[in-house]
């Protein structure tokens, strides 16, 4: 039983309990149990364990990235400058620590100011969407070429290979038969929930997307958080780069090209709406894991390459499509 | 209100953009006129243009820098233009150069793509500049049509695809199981080079192609997709060919992972990385197109077309579009390719077609 004000309960003729699990969070998972199921059953070397670890080491960084847009959507704004902020901190990390470029060795002092530069930009998109009012869509996308011109000047024509020892083995030394990579991941999840389901910081996203006049008239001043939210996303990405880094053996600046669009498809597969107010971290983990699965599976099954991207784009309208099912009783606008 | 006020102004930008195209083309008819003959130019006079997408990637850095080389050797500076991979920027910039002196200019291009040869040809050729381009042009553009196109020049993708095929296969022992790595599957350069792994599989027929996936000429696409292959093929893959060396790059990070030390890989373009992984004996093969003779070679005949001392009328068909010699690299002389030269004699006059090696079908 939850506590709703008075005005609410007047308005409250919703025909679900606002907490706990409801039918419209099942979607996914139960595309994502159904997706796995036929795949295991078409393909003996699909069900192995091999693959499994394969999988979840192959969504790590994808999981990194997703959770950093998903308090962005949560917010109800767009964020587009992954791309351009992953190629700032993937070069930058790969020239802080040991590397062939220069003399440079700080370990993870490094990777720490990789991630506070992903920040740094991150919050650059917020300030600009808060303090000139510019549309987060315009800001992000003017961050990600601001962070691809930072990137192209730091690689200066030569690839930076890294050879620090710490890095290469986050991507090769395993734990429980998983990368060090996958676990973390999993603590960025973890992390994500934490934060979206206890600090102000996350659940004023989530009341942002909501309705953020009726935030902003109800006395709170909402730039911070919509600042707080853009720099928290810059930070994800930033370890995202750091561990696309550690994966590659070398920094790139290509390191973040498909990630913007391939995040914000996992977010609204997982049933994050692009509209704001609802979704989530674990909603989103569910996303990446069902994107993952896919093209992993299809090439299990042995799906011709010429196939592939056609026969996945429709797997994942039919599977958005089914997870907002429920929905379709709301008179929700769709635009 | 505004309509109003910003008509005239609209229509005397226009008035004026028109007027300096007329002045434009004027003064280029009038060149052409001159230039048609073809080779009066004295050698301080010419101007050298080389222009590529970006000098960010390795390959394009050392095409300019062969340029420099070639400029350097007769006396003369290169003018540097990168484009960013954006078409419109291309035309732009070439537009711009045309606007100028147009005498005795020579330009050596990398086109974005098929499409954009087409106007830059036309431009040039209204312009009477000498022209040069390398890689793209739509097979239904024929450099025979036009007076100050000397040649253009490209590679056999399928000769490449084959040479790393066989090189994988001898590497394996003439036997085993392979994965290719292809690139994105809609460009020229991606069908050929697959097209020359099928002639190698013919040719070695006890080397198994396991599996074939694209990468899309991606080394982090190329290391998903080459563990998702490895865990589905296991023990059986002996090889991966791949389409480009970034793609092999991210397969060894892939194999480098799994522990697999056993997997011979091979690649296309001979980046800077690749070549170490060749000369540390982890990477097998990778093929060269030689960016600096690249660079160099366009100047080198558009100023000995200009100077005269080569004549259009001398120049065969056949060398009009080619498909220029290409370089297998393994162990064996990957020395001689890691800090990458241009030859003076290469770029000779008479030695400007001697690495023809055959013309494009």
């Amino acid at each position: 039983v939850t506590l709703t004000s008075p005005a609410e309960d007047v308005v409250a003729a919703r025909p679900q309990p606002r907490r706990g699990v409801s039918l419209r969070d099942a979607g996914p998972p139960i595309a994502l149990v159904a997706v796995t199921v036929v795949f295991s059953v078409l393909s003996s070397q699909f069900r192995t364990l091999g693959n499994f670890q394969n999988i979840m080491d192959a969504a790590a960084v994808l999981a990194v990235v997703t959770c950093g847009v998903t308090f962005v959507l949560i917010m109800g704004s767009i964020d587009l400058s992954a791309t351009g902020v992953m190629a700032a901190s993937a070069i930058a990390v790969a020239l802080l620590v040991e590397n062939n470029r220069n003399g440079n060795d700080l370990g993870f002092l490094g990777i720490a100011l990789a991630v506070l530069l992903g920040a740094a930009l991150g919050g650059l998109s917020g300030l600009l969407l808060v303090l000139l009012k510019v549309p987060s869509f315009m800001t992000t996308l003017g961050v990600s070429a601001i962070g691809l011109g930072i990137a192209t000047l730091l690689f200066a024509g030569v690839q930076p290979n890294i050879t620090d020892a710490t890095l290469e083995s986050w991507a090769t030394e395993r734990l429980l038969g998983f990368t060090y990579l996958t676990w973390i991941a999993a603590v960025c999840v973890l992390l994500g929930w934490v934060v979206q389901r206890f600090t102000r910081v996350g659940r004023y996203a989530y009341a942002i997307g909501g309705a953020e006049d009726v935030l902003a008239l109800s006395g709170v001043r909402v730039a911070p958080y919509k600042v707080a939210v853009f720099t928290l996303a810059g930070a994800f990405y930033g370890l995202g780069a750091v561990m696309v880094t550690s994966q590659l053996g070398a920094g790139l600046v290509q390191a973040g090209a498909d990630f913007t669009f391939s995040s914000i498809t996992a977010a609204v597969v997982g049933g994050t709406l692009l509209t704001g107010g609802r979704g989530g971290v674990l909603h989103s983990a569910i996303g990446v894991l069902l994107i993952v699965v896919l093209t992993n599976g299809l090439v299990q099954v042995g799906v011709s390459p010429y196939w592939q991207g056609g026969v996945q784009g429709l797997i994942v309208v039919v599977a958005v499509a089914a997870a907002a099912l429920p929905l379709r009783h709301r008179n929700q606008v769709v635009k | 209100m505004i309509v109003k006020s910003r008509f005239p102004a609209a229509l005397a930008g226009l008035a004026l953009v028109a007027t300096a195209l007329a002045g434009c083309s004027e003064q280029s008819t009038a060149d052409n006129a001159g230039d048609s003959a073809g080779g009066a130019c004295d050698p301080a006079d010419v101007k050298l243009v080389g222009q590529v997408r970006n000098e960010s990637n390795p390959y394009e850095a050392s095409w300019l820098d062969g340029g420099d080389a070639f400029a350097e050797s007769v006396g003369l500076k290169q003018q540097r233009l990168t484009y960013d991979g954006e078409s419109t920027k291309q035309q732009e910039q070439i537009r711009q150069v045309l606007a100028g002196d147009t005498d005795c200019l020579v330009m050596n291009v990398l086109p974005n793509g098929d499409a954009d040869t087409t106007p830059i040809v036309k431009g040039a050729d209204a312009a009477g500049a000498y022209l040069v381009t390398q890689w793209n042009k739509p097979a239904d553009l024929n450099v025979a049509d036009y007076d100050t196109w000397i040649s253009h020049i490209t590679y056999n993708g399928e000769e490449s695809g084959q040479q790393i095929g066989d090189a994988l296969a001898e590497a394996m022992g003439g036997s085993g199981g392979i994965i290719a790595l292809q690139g994105i599957l809609d460009t020229a350069a991606a069908k050929d080079r697959f097209a020359g792994l099928e002639a190698s599989l013919e040719a070695n027929p006890d080397v198994e192609l396991l599996d074939q996936q694209t990468a899309n000429f991606s080394r982090q696409e190329a290391l998903a997709v080459t563990e998702t292959l490895l865990t589905k093929h296991g023990d059986k893959v002996k090889g991966i060919w791949a389409a480009n060396d970034d793609m092999a790059l991210g397969a060894l990070q892939a194999l480098k992972q799994a522990g697999r030390t056993d997997v011979a890989v091979a690649g296309i373009d001979a980046v800077p990385d690749a070549l170490t992984a060749i000369q540390d004996g982890s990477m097998t093969a990778t093929v060269s197109s030689d960016g600096p003779w690249q660079g160099g070679i366009g100047l080198a005949m558009g100023y000995c077309v200009a100077t005269g001392e080569l004549s259009m009328d001398d120049i065969s068909d056949e060398d009009r579009a080619f498909f220029a010699e290409q370089f297998l690299i393994t162990d064996d002389n990957v020395a001689d390719f890691v800090t990458p030269e241009t030859d003076p004699a290469d770029f000779e006059c008479d030695n400007v077609f001697s690495r023809v090696a055959g013309p494009l079908s």
